[in-house]
């Protein structure tokens, strides 16, 4: 049975390899925060962290990875749920239906670990993949610069 | 006022009654129905958790829970209709929770029809759940008198308190509570009229930016959608694309590949009923992954049936067609004499508009989870109308197993919404569901894929409209507008001709014609134009074919931008400047100054609007709540003002350009013209002269909603739907193609990314007026006010929705020509 690691747990599932991750991760591990929005690669709902990278989930199959892969979900980014983009979420109030933030909070996420302090460009080039429908767009990007300068401060 | 012995005889169902229960040693207030309580006293005494109240439960803790029938889909609807209450009733912020009831035929007794839909939930609900919050205050201002041996005149209530004015002395909620039981009857209508409500200036919670209560758990995953429930035992469901969109028919289903895929439990041919999932085969598996690849793995046969060659270009000639026989059209506007006013025209200009479909597209596909037990079906879904689910699937169960409906017990339990825009009131899915958990004996959860969505969109319908002018003295002294498309309430049975009347119109020329104001509405301007006409035809083979259905402001979406487009097209032909004349039209003279207040109005819309619908039951079935200012008070001054303020913002008129840059107006009072919310914007859009691609670089909107609750959140409405029009005018094309829709994933349907956001510039206008919807209005002004903006910047005027910069080349040659 493959054993995965995510948020720093052990999982068992008996999903056969060529299972995309993301519904490895939904169904059988019940994460649900990681989100289906295409299957396609195209709306970045179904992001989460693989080896610190921001990932598409359901564009890899469970085969891909494996008890050494550090896999990172929504329900892993901080322990207390305070990761800065998640606090700078809360506090310019980005998500309306909300079911594309998870995707938008992992690819941020992965943003800021990289460069801590993008420019307005830069972060319109790294997030451009994840679509929202309810279009909060605009508040994501004045979040990702609260959430650089709270991580800052930390 | 004040009798707390009052026997409950006499009462009508209206009254309201504020009674505290005591329950395990604890005192619960609620605020309910009479008859309601009465029958669940009994109940009551052994069940600490009852909470018989319709609009929310106060228990002894302090903790007040609002009970939200509204969906919440991105609106924060319930943190909305909470400040309201709260606000009324003086109770703490901190204490203040929300919960959602069940749908089911009990509840829907008590709570009416639980539907979301036309930005409609603080127009409808406001003065009633105000009303209900100050009639909670009184009664525990007086019960807290008592326990403090004061007199209630000498009362105040403050966060959770009663407060003696001259002593000081107080109580809180809870407290009272526990040591009074409260029976306070407030009977209709006297008392009601005599609820004083709060002033503007009174307001605590009402127009704060709280935070809403739904978001800190939709950052870190914890929100739960109808996609992510979970029952013990459960299999999965995923469709095979049918042939066309409606009505093709399974003529043979070979499962042989599908078999040998491991986990694999059935092809399940739904049973048609009620023209609902026509042609649907599900494939149900263990997990959903094979349920997927055993859905592309089934070798369906269809008879394709009647719309297997249709394609989108087809339709639009058909439409074309229509118009030409007025015979069957249905006037739906229809002020002066409008041939008279063309006749006499110096000038005149006649332009014909079309727009394509498009689709919703939400981030969370259609999907539902059934389950079956103990005789009982239960139904777990993110929805806008629970009450809408639990009809339907009784009907479809009550017909396929012929049954009666009211020994079928359907339960619909509401989760958050992943994004609805008009697209989660439909109930194919749900049904599909039921069928395959009576074939397969297990609960069943159905995921669309986001192909099998697209292939089942309920589409906005293309249309096609002609549109005529009189210029007189620079003046537009006549209109007139033609609008072929298929009318989506039909596959609601809105019209006489589909065996209902319910919201249904009748034609204002005397012919007693159905009309779908759905489809017709924002034709309906508030420009003065003394002779006016709007008559419309349904292409009803179009509302079957494509399913059409609403979409974030249903018709306002495209009527929004043809009059807008073609007025600025009649005020260059008039000489003017398209500011001056649209300001010199919105004087708020005649009809278009507004109706004083809510009232009942026999024959009128309002009829439709507030009596049937939104005040549904147990409210609709007698004759009105009592009146509450109209949303339309001011009228078209109220449009003018916003239109100033966003000029003004705008710099029109008074800024030096770059190239190929034009600043372009649009103006709508969507959601309907009994409901209106003022809105102007304008944008500004840079062209590429050599592409004819362009970039809109900023919106600039104003809008006046009436009283803001929460300006926070109508500024994220304001900016995800104005996002929506940019969408919608850009990139978004749904086309139709042997029946099918060709648009299978966001590769070839593509809402707007981030790269192509504008700037958005945004002013509420909070007035004193009764409040109106913010969720939708916005969205209906960009297409217009760009396309407005690519005719100022190059000249190319393009008469069709969306603008691909290949029309906008063409346009310029003609210009040119
Ligand atoms: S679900 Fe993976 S990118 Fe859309
Ligand atoms: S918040 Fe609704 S899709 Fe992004």
């Amino acid at each position: 049975m493959p054993q995965l690691s995510i948020n720093g747990q052990s999982y068992f599932t008996d999903s056969p390899p060529d299972s995309p991750l993301l519904w490895v991760i939904r169904e059988d591990l019940r994460l649900t925060g990681t989100k289906f929005g295409c299957g396609g690669g195209y709306c970045g709902s179904c992001t989460v962290h693989i080896n610190g990278q921001p990932v598409r989930s359901c564009q890899v199959k469970l085969g891909d990875v494996d008890s050494n892969t550090v896999i990172t979900t929504i329900e892993g980014l901080d322990p207390s749920d305070a990761h800065p983009v998640q606090r700078a979420w809360i506090e310019h109030e980005v998500p309306q239906c909300g079911y594309c933030q998870s995707g938008q909070i992992m690819q941020a996420a992965a943003l800021l670990a990289a460069n801590p302090n993008p420019t307005t460009a830069e972060i319109v080039q790294h997030m451009n993949g994840n679509l929202c429908r309810c279009a909060t767009y605009s508040r994501m990007v004045t979040a990702i610069h609260r959430a650089a300068q709270l991580a800052r401060e930390a | 006022m004040g009798d707390m012995k009052t026997p409950r005889q006499g009462m009508t169902r209206r009254d309201f009654l504020v009674r505290s229960t005591v329950v395990a040693g604890s005192g619960f207030l609620s605020i309910g129905l009479p008859g309601l309580i009465a029958a669940k006293d009994a109940q009551a005494a052994g069940t600490p958790a009852f909470t018989p109240s319709i609009w929310f439960t106060m228990t002894p803790d302090g903790k007040t829970t609002m009970h939200i029938v509204k969906a919440e889909m991105g609106q924060h609807i319930g943190t909305g209709l909470a400040q309201v209450i709260a606000d009324e009733l003086e109770v703490k912020w901190a204490d203040v929770r929300l919960d959602t009831p069940l749908e089911s035929v009990a509840n829907f007794a008590v709570y009416g029809l639980a539907y979301t839909v036309n930005s409609g939930s603080i127009t409808t609900e406001f003065d009633r759940i105000a009303r209900a919050g100050a009639a909670g205050r009184i009664a525990l201002i007086e019960a807290g008198a008592k326990v403090l041996g004061a007199d209630a005149g000498d009362c105040i209530a403050k966060e959770s308190r009663v407060i003696v004015k001259s002593t000081g002395k107080s109580v809180t909620y809870g407290e009272i509570l526990q040591k009074v039981t409260i029976d306070r009857k407030f009977a209709y209508p006297n008392d009601f009229k005599g609820i004083a409500l709060k002033s503007r200036d009174q307001y605590s919670l009402i127009g704060k930016s709280v935070a809403s209560l739904d978001i800190p758990a939709k950052t870190n995953g914890k929100a739960k959608y109808g996609i992510d429930v979970f029952l013990p035992n459960m299999a999965y469901g995923a469709l095979v694309i049918p042939r066309t969109r409606y009505s093709s028919k399974v003529v043979s289903i070979d499962d042989s590949e599908a078999k040998k895929i491991p986990g694999f439990i059935k092809a399940v041919k739904i049973e048609e009923a009620l023209g609902k999932c026509t042609g649907w085969v599900v494939a149900v598996a263990d997990k959903y992954p094979t349920a997927m690849k055993a859905a592309k793995a089934l070798k369906v046969k269809y008879d394709a049936g009647p719309y297997a060659a249709l394609d989108t270009p087809t339709l639009l000639a058909q439409y074309k067609d229509l118009a030409k026989n007025e015979k069957e059209s249905a006037a739906w506007v229809l002020e002066g004499d409008v041939d008279k006013g063309l006749s006499e025209a110096e000038k005149t200009l006649e332009m014909e508009y079309t727009t394509d479909m498009i689709c919703h597209a939400t981030m969370e596909p259609l999907n539902c989870t059934v389950q079956m037990t103990n005789g009982e079906w239960h139904v777990h879904i993110g929805t806008q109308s629970t009450s809408f689910a639990r009809m339907t699937l009784t009907g479809y169960l009550a017909t396929v197993l012929k049954k009666k409906p009211e020994d079928l017990k359907v339960f619909v339990h509401q989760y958050l919404v992943g994004g609805g825009f008009g697209g989660k009131q439909d109930y194919d899915d749900i049904l599909a569901a039921a069928w395959c958990v009576k074939e397969v004996g297990r609960p069943v959860k159905l995921i669309h894929t986001r192909e099998s969505n697209f292939a089942t969109s309920f589409a906005r319908t293309p249309t096609y409209h002609k549109l005529k002018a009189g210029i007189r003295d620079g003046k537009l002294v006549a209109m007139n507008q033609d609008i072929v498309c298929g009318w989506m309430g039909a596959r609601f049975g809105v019209g006489k001709k589909y065996g209902s009347d319910w919201l249904q119109l009748d034609s204002v020329d005397g012919r007693n014609q159905d009309i779908d104001q759905w489809s017709i509405g924002g034709s309906d301007h508030w420009y003065e134009v003394k002779n006016h006409r709007v008559r419309a035809w349904n292409h009803e083979t179009t509302t079957w074919a494509v399913q059409a259905s609403a979409l974030r402001t249903v018709s306002n979406s495209y009527n929004i931008f043809v009059v807008e487009s073609f007025m600025d097209e009649v005020a260059h032909a008039a000489g003017r400047d398209p500011l001056e004349f649209r300001l010199a039209m919105l004087n708020g003279k005649g009809g278009n100054r507004g109706i004083p207040n809510s009232g009942y109005a026999p024959g009128t819309p309002s009829d439709y609007y507030m009596d049937r619908l939104w005040i549904s039951l147990p409210w609709a079935s007698e004759n009105s709540w009592p009146n509450y200012e109209s949303a339309t008070v001011g009228g078209a001054l109220r449009l003018a003002n916003c239109l100033r303020v966003a000029a003004g913002k705008a710099g029109w008129g008074t800024r030096r350009l770059p190239p190929n840059t034009g600043l372009g107006i649009a103006v709508t009072a969507a959601e309907e013209r009994q409901s209106p919310t003022w809105v102007a914007g304008i944008a500004e859009v840079t062209v590429d002269p050599a592409t004819g691609s362009y970039s809109i670089n900023k919106l600039t909107i104003a809008m006046d909603p009436g009283i803001v609750v929460n300006p926070k959140n109508v500024d994220a409405q304001i900016r995800g739907s104005a996002l929506w029009g940019a969408s919608q005018i850009m990139s978004e094309r749904l086309t139709l193609k042997n029946g099918g829709f060709e648009q299978s994933n966001y590769h070839q349907y593509q809402p707007i990314r981030l790269a192509q956001v504008p700037e958005i510039d945004v002013t509420i206008i909070a007035s004193d007026h009764h409040p109106s919807g913010v969720g939708e209005p916005a969205s209906t002004i960009v297409a217009p006010a760009v396309a407005n903006a690519i005719f100022n910047a190059v000249g190319a005027r393009v008469r069709h929705m969306p603008i691909s910069p290949d029309a906008v080349l063409e346009a310029m040659k003609k210009a040119k020509a």
